[in-house]
């Protein structure tokens, strides 16, 4: 690495970067797992019906569903934080973090079952998006 | 139909259509002049995904619905191969191998 490299990599603007990246990434994957939680209690509360308007029309006397899309919206903006300071492909893979959060919030704050079965296909699931981000570091690496 | 096989079917059908919504928002970096109408129509679909996700919440535990949406990269990688002719490195099967197997293992599982 250059000299000018070394200086930079130690100037308070990059490392406040670097904390701004790992704390934006850190933010994603809990408004990630938070919006699933709240997605799932939201869906039980709402008609079993795909038609658009009977679920407007529940979503308007329902504020779970509005506290869902409020952590999206929250989502997206944080997200676009993240991508001005980070590459894609270096801060997609980070967030499959939130498969093994999902998981575990769902078994933890829903009392969802984790058998062996399901623990072995999540971990499948989890391997394969892995190997897909490694896929895409490499890319990225590679001009 | 068994309410969790519905909601399997669900939950899948979302990864189908976020793979069509994200071909949309690619089309629509590749196409300039018809750009807007890409965009709504990824939008449009994401709208319709949402209302589908809900549907299958409805119906299984968000442990295996959320890692059934994780299909939506074999569906984007077969969409990108098929109408994008971009190829699909090894390293990349590999983890679509993986994704179908445990999802496969969730859907069957129950």
């Amino acid at each position: 690495m250059s000299r000018a490299g070394r200086k930079s990599d130690k100037s308070p603007a990059v490392a406040a970067s670097r904390h701004g990246v790992a704390l934006g990434l850190a933010l994603a994957i809990v408004l990630d797992t938070a919006g699933q939680m709240l997605w799932k209690r939201a869906a039980v509360g709402l008609p079993e019906s795909l038609s658009p308007a009977v679920l407007l029309g529940a979503v308007l006397h329902d504020p779970l569903p509005l506290a869902v899309l409020g952590v999206f919206a929250l989502q997206l903006v944080n997200w676009l934080l993240v991508l001005e300071r980070a590459e894609l492909s270096y801060a997609q893979p980070i967030t499959s973090l939130s498969y093994v959060t999902v998981v575990a919030m769902s078994v933890w704050l829903l009392g969802e079952r984790l058998d062996p079965v399901r623990l072995i296909g999540v971990t499948l699931v989890l391997l394969g998006v892995g190997l897909i981000g490694v896929d895409a570091i490499r890319r990225a690496r590679t001009p | 139909m068994n309410s969790i096989w519905l909601g399997t079917l669900l939950a899948i059908a979302c990864a189908g259509v976020e793979g069509v919504a994200q071909m949309a928002l690619k089309q629509s970096s590749r196409r300039p002049r018809r750009r807007s109408r890409w965009i709504a129509l990824g939008v449009a679909l994401f709208a319709v995904e949402a209302v589908l996700y809900t549907a299958a919440l409805q119906r299984l535990d968000v442990s295996v619905a959320y890692a059934l949406g994780a299909l939506s990269y074999v569906s984007v990688a077969l969409l990108s191969a098929m109408v994008l002719r971009e190829s699909v490195s090894v390293l990349r099967r590999l983890g679509i191998v993986c994704i179908v197997a445990g999802c496969s293992l969730l859907a069957l599982h129950g």
